[in-house]
C-alpha cells in the first residue's frame, strides 16, 4: 500500500469520526443521531485497524508449515475491532429498539420535542411545577412580555 | 493464598447471570444472592491477603505484557467486597412477574460481574470490554421501569454512553500506536519515553472523557438527572452509588500509573470543580426529590475528582474516603426517596407518616452535608486538608469551591427536612399520599444506615488501612515490579 493510500485512510477515519460527532450533535432526529454514532464508530474502528498495518505484511494467520519469518501485520487492533463491532451492533440495536418504544409513546421523531415531553411528564410525576415556562415563571414572578409569535410558535411545538 | 480465585470474582456472577433463566424455577430466586454472598467471602479474603502485598493473576499462562492480568491490591479487593454488598442490598427480590425479574436479576449480575472486572483489570482492553458490558446491563435496567419518559430517557443515555465508549477507544488507540501495548504495568513503564507529550495527554483526556460519562464527570453527565428520575430506585442507587465509583477508580489508576502529570491533574482538578458547582447549584434549583439527589451526586463525585487531583496519598485517601462515603449514603437516599417520589410540596408532613424513614433522611442528609462525628466529615475534613497542603493557588480555590458547595448543600437538604416535619402545606390531599417506605427499602436503607454509623463509631480504626490503601495504590513503581518481575529487559527491548 502506498502513502498516499496510508494517508488518505487516516483522513477518511479521522473524518468518519468528526462526521460522526458532528451529526450527534447537529441533528434531532432520532434516527440521524444513531446512522451518525454508527459513522463515528466505523471511523473509529478503521483508525484502529490503521495502527496495527505494517507495510508489505501478511494476515496474521499461521498455516501449519510454514515458517514464520513473513512480517504480519499486528493481529491484536484487529482482535480489538471485532470486539468493538460487535458491541457496536448490539448498542445500535438496542437504541433504535429503545427509538421505537419512544415513538410508539410520543408519535414523533424529532429529539428537542420528544424531550419537552419528557420532563414535562417527570413533572407531571412529580407533582412539581415546570422548571421554566413562560406561561408561569419561577417564583411567582410576573410574566416578562412576549411576543406574540414566540408564543405561538411554543404552543406549536408542544401540540 | 491461590491466586486463581480472583477468576471468580468476575467469572460467578457471570456464569449466575447466563444460567439463571435456566436453573428449576424453585431455587432461580437464589441463585444471584448465592453467586454474590460467594464474591462477597472472596472479596473480604483478598482484601485481607492483598493489604499486605497486591496480588497477580495471569490468565491463562500467559506472561503479561502479553497476557492479561488481574492485579488485586487493598483497593481493588475492597471494590470487590462493596460490590457484591451493595448489589445484594439493591438486589431485585421480587414484586414483578417472573419472565421480567428473571430479566433483572440476570442485568444486575451482569452488572455486578462488570464492576468487579473494572476494579482488577490490568490491562485497557480488558477495562474497555467490562465498561461497555457495565454500559449495556445499565441501559437494560434503565429502560426497565417501562414508562414513555423512561424510555426517551434511556435512549438519551445510550447515546451519551455510547459516544463515551467511542471516545475512550480512540484514547486506547492512540496509545496503543504510541507504545504498542496495552497492559497498565508495561504502560506505566514505558509511558515516561513515549506517552508524555501532547499526543499521549489527548489520549487521556479521551479516556477521561469517555469514563466520565459514567463517572458524572462535568460536561457529560447530562443523562444522570432524566434517567435518575424516571428509573427505579433501585437502578439509580446502583449507577449513582456503584457504576460511577468504578468508572472513576480506573480513571485514577490510569492517572497514578501512566499519566502522573501536572496538566492531567489540573484537568481532573477543573472538572471536578466545575461539576461541584454544577451540581450543587443545580440540587438547589430542583423541585423534586429525586433530581436534587441526582444533581447532589454530580456535586459529590466532583468532589471526588477534585480529591484524586491531590497528588501522593494524601490525595488518594481523601478520594476513597468521599468516594466510599457516597458509595454507602446515595444508594440509601434513593431507596428512602422511592416512596416520596416526587416534589417537595408533596413531603410535607411526611415524617409523621413514615417517621422512620424521615429519621434514616435526616441522618443521612447530615453524613452527606459532613457534621462531625459521621463519616461524611472525616471525608470532607480529608479532602480540605490535603488541599490546604497544596502550594498551587488552584488547589486552594478549590477548597473554596468545596466549602461553599458544603453551605448550599446544606440548605437544599435542610429545606426538605424542614418540609418534612414542617406543620404548613400538610394538606388533606398530602394525607392521601401514601408515604410510607415498603419494607425492603427501609430495610436497605437501615443496612446502609448501620454501616455508616459502625464507620463513624470505627473511624480511629479505618484510618490505618485507609492510609495504607492509598499509600500501595500511589506506588506505580511497585505495581510495576508485581505485574513484570523482569521489567528491566522489557523497557531495554523497548528503547
Amino acid at each position: 500500500m502506498s502513502e498516499f493510500a496510508l494517508l488518505t485512510l487516516l483522513i477518511g477515519a479521522l473524518g468518519l469520526i468528526a462526521l460522526g460527532i458532528g451529526g450527534l450533535v447537529l441533528s434531532r432526529n432520532l434516527f440521524r443521531i444513531v446512522l451518525a454514532l454508527s459513522l463515528a464508530e466505523a471511523g473509529a474502528n478503521l483508525l484502529l485497524v490503521l495502527v496495527g498495518f505494517r507495510r508489505d505484511a501478511v494476515a496474521p494467520i499461521i498455516e501449519s508449515g510454514q515458517a514464520l519469518t513473513a512480517i504480519m501485520v499486528d493481529p491484536i487492533p484487529q482482535a480489538m475491532v471485532l470486539t468493538a463491532i460487535v458491541i457496536g451492533v448490539g448498542v445500535q440495536a438496542l437504541a433504535l429498539s429503545l427509538a421505537i418504544r419512544a415513538y410508539a409513546a410520543y408519535g414523533t421523531l424529532d429529539m428537542s420535542v420528544m424531550r419537552r415531553r419528557m420532563e414535562a411528564d417527570i413533572d407531571a410525576a412529580a407533582g412539581a411545577q415546570p422548571a421554566t415556562s413562560l406561561h408561569a415563571p419561577a417564583g411567582g414572578r410576573p410574566l416578562p412580555p412576549i411576543s406574540a409569535p414566540r408564543l405561538a410558535h411554543d404552543k406549536g411545538a408542544q401540540a | 493464598m491461590n491466586t486463581s480465585l480472583i477468576a471468580l470474582v468476575v467469572a460467578l456472577p457471570l456464569l449466575a447471570a447466563f444460567l439463571l433463566p435456566l436453573v428449576p424455577s424453585v431455587l432461580r430466586r437464589l441463585v444471584g444472592p448465592l453467586a454474590l454472598l460467594a464474591v462477597a467471602a472472596l472479596g473480604m479474603v483478598l482484601w485481607q491477603a492483598s493489604l499486605s502485598e497486591p496480588l497477580v493473576l495471569t490468565l491463562g499462562g500467559f506472561r503479561p505484557p502479553l497476557g492479561i492480568v488481574f492485579y488485586v491490591d487493598g483497593v481493588a479487593a475492597l471494590f470487590v467486597l462493596t460490590v457484591a454488598l451493595v448489589t445484594l442490598l439493591l438486589w431485585p427480590w421480587g414484586g414483578d412477574a417472573s419472565e421480567n425479574l428473571d430479566r433483572k436479576q440476570s442485568l444486575t449480575l451482569v452488572l455486578a460481574a462488570a464492576c468487579t472486572g473494572l476494579a482488577v483489570s490490568g490491562d485497557l482492553f480488558n477495562v474497555y470490554v467490562f465498561y461497555e458490558l457495565a454500559a449495556v446491563a445499565s441501559y437494560g435496567l434503565a429502560a426497565g421501569s417501562r414508562t414513555a419518559a423512561a424510555q426517551v430517557a434511556t435512549f438519551r443515555y445510550v447515546i451519551l454512553g455510547s459516544l463515551g465508549s467511542l471516545l475512550a477507544l480512540i484514547g486506547i488507540t492512540l496509545i496503543y500506536f504510541r507504545t504498542g501495548t496495552l497492559n497498565l504495568a508495561h504502560l506505566a513503564d514505558l509511558a515516561p519515553q513515549t506517552l508524555h507529550d501532547p499526543l499521549g495527554l489527548a489520549a487521556f483526556f479521551l479516556i477521561l472523557l469517555g469514563l466520565g460519562v459514567k463517572a458524572e464527570l462535568f460536561l457529560v453527565n447530562t443523562w444522570a438527572p432524566e434517567v435518575y428520575a424516571t428509573a427505579e430506585a433501585r437502578v439509580s442507587a446502583l449507577l449513582a452509588g456503584l457504576v460511577s465509583k468504578l468508572a472513576l477508580l480506573v480513571v485514577v489508576r490510569l492517572l497514578v500509573l501512566v499519566f502522573p502529570l501536572p496538566e492531567a491533574r489540573e484537568a481532573l482538578l477543573l472538572l471536578g470543580m466545575l461539576g461541584m458547582i454544577s451540581g450543587e447549584f443545580a440540587a438547589y434549583r430542583a423541585r423534586d426529590i429525586k433530581r436534587m439527589l441526582a444533581w447532589s451526586s454530580i456535586g459529590q463525585l466532583g468532589a471526588a475528582f477534585i480529591a484524586f487531583s491531590i497528588p501522593g496519598p494524601l490525595g488518594l485517601a481523601a478520594g476513597l474516603a468521599i468516594a466510599l462515603h457516597h458509595l454507602l449514603v446515595k444508594p440509601a437516599l434513593f431507596l428512602l426517596a422511592e416512596r416520596w417520589g416526587g416534589g417537595l410540596a408533596r413531603l410535607a408532613g411526611a415524617a409523621r407518616r413514615s417517621p422512620l424513614g424521615a429519621a434514616l433522611f435526616v441522618l443521612f442528609a447530615l453524613s452527606l452535608i459532613g457534621v462531625p462525628p459521621l463519616p461524611g466529615f472525616w471525608a470532607k475534613y480529608l479532602l480540605l486538608s490535603g488541599l490546604a497542603a497544596q502550594p498551587d493557588n488552584l488547589y486552594l480555590l478549590a477548597g473554596l469551591v468545596v466549602l461553599v458547595t458544603t453551605v448550599v448543600e446544606a440548605v437544599y437538604l435542610f429545606r426538605v427536612i424542614g418540609v418534612m416535619y414542617g406543620r404548613e402545606g400538610a394538606t388533606p390531599a398530602n394525607e392521601q399520599l401514601d408515604n410510607t417506605q415498603p419494607a425492603s427499602a427501609l430495610a436497605g436503607s437501615g443496612v446502609f444506615a448501620a454501616l455508616l454509623l459502625a464507620a463513624a463509631l470505627a473511624a480511629p480504626l479505618l484510618a490505618a488501612p485507609l492510609g495504607r490503601m492509598a499509600t500501595q495504590m500511589s506506588d506505580g513503581a511497585a505495581y510495576v515490579a508485581r505485574v513484570l518481575p523482569s521489567t528491566a529487559t522489557l523497557s531495554g527491548a523497548a528503547q
